[in-house]
């Protein structure tokens, strides 16, 4: 095995581009000690658990990072960053983690990913949330297994919507819709902007 | 002085009884509201920042602020996520002058503007700490005696400062000096402020079949008849998901999940419509029969 320069696999250069993107600039702070991993209620079903993911971002393993699904199973509830002795807010880096995946060529595409780009669409196009028509349009762009997962579901869906908690109908649409795409792409010049 | 009430998107699907509710509990304790902020929009969840950055999403979420603002009212929120996507930004604005600036140039493009004067208040804290435990006792005309609760904060309310703030991060003890006033009993629940997986329920389901589990299981072994919640991502992975659950693991949980307005409501002997039971997968009316609650 040897390490030639181009042919390794760690880029030296990927913390410092990563350190620029939205809350990026946090990365360098993990002393790896630990404490996410121990706190985190979905480390068993990531791919790198946190410590070991900033460390694979710290050691320029770029592929590995883009290939993981670690952020996509954060569940933003935030007891790593409360917990956090650097004080890192670890639920922005990966909200900035999670951006620049989707943004990225060659990042795994996760149903983390889709569900919330879907879900940013239903807000932005109507102003609220319509849940019933979210959960469809997910399923339909999810493809053919999300479909067969999607039956699966029956069980549970059936009671929500017999029990009123799944509206099939649309609420009131936001009269400011057009305020909201004017802040939302102001507030994307600006995030770029500032890193 | 009045709270204007952001009642946040799940007020119209999945957390329609936590709405329904915490109105008529507001109204029966006195609490003035001055309506809803008018036009208010989604506050982007935990789901909007993945899509468009954390910047982006509390921009959107901040245009609620500034109608708030132009009404003259500090905010009240009966949802988790609400509330932290509305305080934590608010906070920010505290600490922060220079998001301030960036956000106001934000909200400029909308001709809004947002002074980060406002006090954001989630309905618990306002429940114990401004209408006071003592004036829920005096409402209360059917105590719940013999009750046990498991008080379930979840995540956002009680972390959405990152600070302790009217409660405590790890071991919140708020939401039980409100059950404990009504007459029931809070239980010690060890996982009171742990995850239930949030909103993965389609993207990743088996994280929540196992966190919910864990949920569910804890407040069984700590002996509670009903779990009470003010959480609708909360509510609905352990009431609509708790028969899915209760098959993967080989358990009849049969555990009542209830928003915190809905179990103070049957103390304060309120109508059926204002309880909203009607929304409740499993049902209540067996734990709740000797209190007079009637299907």
């Amino acid at each position: 095995m040897t390490a030639d320069k181009g042919t390794s696999r760690y880029d030296p250069t990927f913390a410092r581009e990563l350190s620029k993107m939205e809350n990026g600039e946090y990365v360098s702070q993990c002393m790896q000690c630990g404490l996410c991993v121990v706190t985190c209620p979905a480390r068993h079903l990531m791919d790198l658990q946190p410590r070991k993911y900033f460390k694979a971002i710290q050691a320029g393993d770029k592929d590995k990072v883009l290939k993981a699904n670690t952020p996509w199973l954060c569940t933003s509830c935030n007891l790593c960053t409360v917990r956090c002795p650097r004080g890192i807010p670890i639920i922005d880096f990966m909200h900035g983690m999670k951006k620049y995946l989707a943004d990225t060529k060659g990042a795994k595409v996760t149903p983390g990913a889709l569900f919330s780009k879907t879900f940013f669409d239903n807000m932005i196009s109507r102003g609220r949330l319509w849940e019933a028509f979210l959960t469809g349009m997910f399923y339909l762009k999810a493809g053919p297994k999300a479909m067969r997962d999607a039956m699966k579901m029956t069980d549970v869906a059936i009671p929500m919507v017999m029990k009123r908690r799944l509206p099939p109908l649309p609420g009131k649409a936001v009269k400011g819709k057009k305020d909201l795409k004017k802040i939302y792409k102001k507030a994307s010049a600006l995030a770029k902007e500032g890193h | 002085m009045a709270y204007i009430y952001y009642p946040g998107c799940a007020s119209e699907a999945t957390g329609k009884s936590n709405h329904i509710s915490f109105e008529a509990v507001a109204h029966a304790l006195g609490l003035e509201l001055a309506g809803e902020i008018p036009d208010w929009n989604c506050c982007g969840a935990t789901l909007v920042a993945n899509a468009i950055g954390d910047f982006a999403q509390m921009a959107l979420a901040c245009r609620n602020l500034a109608l708030a603002e132009k009404k003259g009212h500090d905010i009240i929120v009966a949802c988790s996520s609400c509330y932290l996507n509305l305080a934590w930004p608010n906070e920010l604005m505290r600490i922060n002058p220079e998001f301030g600036k960036k956000l106001n140039e934000a909200l400029g493009a909308a001709n809004l503007s947002y002074s980060g004067k406002l006090k954001i208040k989630h309905v618990v804290d306002v429940l114990a700490n401004e209408i006071g435990v003592e004036r829920i006792k005096e409402r209360t005309i059917k105590p719940l005696n013999g009750l046990k609760v498991a008080c379930y904060s979840g995540c956002q309310t009680v972390r959405a400062l990152r600070r302790p703030d009217f409660d405590d991060v790890e071991y919140p003890q708020v939401m039980g000096r409100i059950v404990e006033a009504v007459g029931a009993e809070a239980v010690d629940f060890p996982l009171a402020a742990r995850c239930c997986g949030g909103s993965q329920q389609f993207a990743n389901p088996e994280l929540i079949y196992d966190l919910t589990g864990k949920v569910l299981d804890s407040a069984a072994a700590a002996g509670a008849d009903v779990i009470v919640t003010t959480c609708p991502m909360c509510a609905m992975n352990t009431d609509v998901f708790q028969e899915k659950i209760g098959k993967l693991n080989k358990k009849k949980y049969k555990m009542p999940v209830l928003f915190l307005t809905q179990l103070m409501g049957v103390a304060f002997d309120l109508k059926p419509k204002d309880l909203a039971f009607g929304y409740n997968i499993v049902s209540p009316y067996g734990k709740l029969k000797k209190y007079g609650v009637k299907k």
